[in-house]
């Protein structure tokens, strides 16, 4: 699982130029938390495009991630790239004061569509597309909220798992404290990645790496040295969480249908 | 009255044909000389036999040549923007001095077409943009990749090879990937046949891209004689490793390398830059000489225009420390598959 930083930059950098030109886009969005994807994300952004064409926006949910405001505001000054700070507790608040509950995944949730509708909010102001952060371990693993923080019009980094991305961290030197940071999606204070879902990076990505890249049968990758309980758990999360990796089945009824045999390229006419 | 004999398109390879020929137009006169309404036709005829002699006299003649690869970035769907691309690289090219310039597959079109296949689809006999780039090949012949429609509704993914104005030779892509991200089987009908032709630089023959990759396709070539073997491509690079290049890329390195030793021919390997849809095809293209060893090579990444002089007398050399091609039995072969063929059957 060892990449190379210098290729997977030279490659990721292009992917963002060119997307961008081939939409006639010059600006690039992004939500920037101050945690490893969206930092590395941004570095990407700021070497492809020209810094002013970078658009971060700081979304915190009142005072509760500090320390990563911080970071974020650190990364945008750094790359001098431009960023802005809105906080979302007063629209996600005045919603939950009307439908209260005390569910944390559904407020989790809420505030990352918030942000999303914020971040297509100001595509749209600033003619800028939106760059994603999603990483293959997430993606595999549905770790993310549909239509939150999986919506986004490009994603350069979601065919990295997570522990490949510290990789390319590392080569685009970013700060030590945002690469040793314990991944967390910030839905509440204390949650962690690894907590919630019971498994370190490290051990998580090596057996996706086996089931996904290596397409090795799951009896396998136990034998590889995985306990079953873990690999089952895996292979139980990425079946759940198909139906976030695909556009909603529509109902063939007629000849020719979206989805089905409609067949035209993303990049039509591009 | 009968049609005129068809043979003027043919390639006259030997002094049997030439004999062919003259005893065709023979017997032709003998039936018809009571008229002269065929006059212009007969000319016709002695005319492009004029050309193909002219083509079987150079071939000898040439003992360098100058190879121009173009690996570039078509857009997607749209024939004009790419047909003025290739214009401006044949500008080039022949300022380069080249005597021969390849494009990569559907290099006309782009790769993802889809649904968009039928309506990119070229007859390079009717089309003007094929008119436009026969004339251009009077100067350089080119190599181009196309959506052919053949006969109406049949789409295949094709290469031409234009030269002294006019096209020597079509391959239509056999093997159509169609599996994993690749669904070529469902948008394209699959050529038939690998044949070796002939050109003024020598013997030549053509695969595209995942043709390639199927070894019996350049045994096929091989058996047929071809000296320069060509494989115009859009190969999307996947895998990645501590390399500085996707783990595919030496995948097609490692037939280049092969194909090349083993069949000591010159191997041409063209491909593309550039994402669709998100693939990110792997450039690399490459040029082996007849010893298997890689002469030219082109980035990974990025939009490159390559010039490399080749020396024909290499093939000859090649030969004759490895003489592969003298030993080869494609009869005891064919007869081989003949029975694996009967053996399989259900």
């Amino acid at each position: 699982m060892k990449i190379n930083g210098s290729f997977v930059e030279k490659v990721l950098t292009a992917f963002i130029k060119q997307e961008l030109s081939k939409f006639n886009y010059k600006k690039g969005i992004l939500g920037l938390s101050g945690g490893l994807d969206s930092s590395v994300c941004t570095f990407l952004a700021a070497k492809a495009l020209k810094p002013a064409n970078v658009l971060a926006l700081i979304m915190p949910y009142g005072e509760s991630f500090k320390r990563d405001v911080e970071d974020a505001k650190e990364i945008a000054k750094l790359l001098g790239i431009r960023s802005k700070i809105i906080n979302i507790s007063p629209v996600v608040n005045a919603y939950f004061s009307t439908y209260p509950t005390d569910n944390r995944i559904i407020k989790g949730n809420k505030m990352a569509r918030e942000r999303m509708a914020i971040l297509y909010d100001f595509s749209a102001r600033e003619k800028a597309l939106i760059l994603g952060t999603s990483n293959k371990t997430e993606l595999l693993l549905g770790y993310g909220t549909i239509h939150g923080d999986m919506a986004c019009g490009i994603n350069p980094l979601g065919d990295l798992y997570k522990t490949q991305i510290k990789q390319l961290a590392l080569h685009l030197g970013i700060p030590e404290k945002i690469r040793k940071k314990t991944p967390t999606a910030g839905l509440w204070t204390n949650q962690t990645d690894e907590k919630e879902l019971g498994l370190s990076y490290a051990k998580m990505d090596k057996i996706l790496f086996q089931l996904v890249d290596l397409r090795k049968s799951k009896k396998d990758v136990i034998a590889s040295g995985f306990k079953k309980e873990e690999v089952e758990k895996i292979i139980s999360l990425i079946k759940k969480s198909e139906f976030k990796r695909k556009l909603p089945p529509i109902a063939k009824i007629s000849a020719r249908t979206v989805g089905h045999d409609f067949l035209f390229p993303y990049d039509w006419d591009k | 009255m009968p049609p005129i004999p068809f043979i003027h398109q043919r390639y006259i390879l030997n002094d049997f044909s030439v004999c062919l020929f003259i005893s065709q137009l023979t017997s032709y006169f003998l039936l018809f000389n009571s008229t002269y309404i065929y006059y212009e036709k007969i000319n016709q005829i002695f005319k492009s036999f004029a050309s193909e002699l002219q083509c079987l006299r150079n071939c000898g003649n040439f003992s360098f040549v100058r190879v121009a690869i173009a690996q570039i970035t078509p857009h997607l769907g749209d024939v004009k923007k790419n047909f003025d691309l290739h214009l401006k690289y044949i500008k080039k090219a022949k300022k380069k001095k080249a005597d021969l310039l390849i494009f990569p597959e559907l290099s006309l079109t782009g790769y993802t077409l889809k649904d968009l296949t039928e309506e990119v689809a070229l007859n390079p006999k009717k089309d003007s943009l094929f008119g436009e780039l026969n004339a251009a090949s009077r100067q350089i012949s080119l190599i181009v990749g196309f959506v052919e429609e053949k006969e109406k509704g049949l789409f295949y993914n094709s290469a031409a090879f234009l030269s002294k104005g006019k096209i020597l030779h079509i391959h239509r892509k056999v093997f159509l990937p169609t599996y994993g991200m690749f669904e070529e089987g469902k948008f394209f009908a699959q050529g038939r046949n690998f044949k070796t032709f002939l050109t003024p630089y020598g013997k030549m023959g053509m695969m595209i891209c995942y043709d390639f990759l199927h070894y019996g396709a350049s045994y096929l070539l091989f058996a047929g004689g071809s000296e320069i073997i060509i494989v115009p491509s859009a190969a999307p690079g996947r895998g990645l490793s501590n390399k500085e290049c996707y783990e595919t890329s030496r995948m097609w390195e490692l037939m280049g390398s092969a194909i090349s030793r083993f069949s000591s021919a010159f191997l041409i390997y063209c491909n593309r830059v550039g994402f669709e849809d998100g693939k990110h095809f792997a450039g690399g293209s490459f040029i082996y000489n007849p010893m298997g060893e890689l002469i030219a090579q082109a980035s990974y990444l990025d939009q490159d225009f390559l010039i490399q002089k080749i020396n024909l007398a290499d093939i000859r050399e090649a030969r004759k420390k490895w003489p592969y091609k003298r030993d080869d039995r494609p009869e005891i072969i064919l007869e081989s598959l003949k029975r694996i063929i009967r053996n399989n059957e259900d």
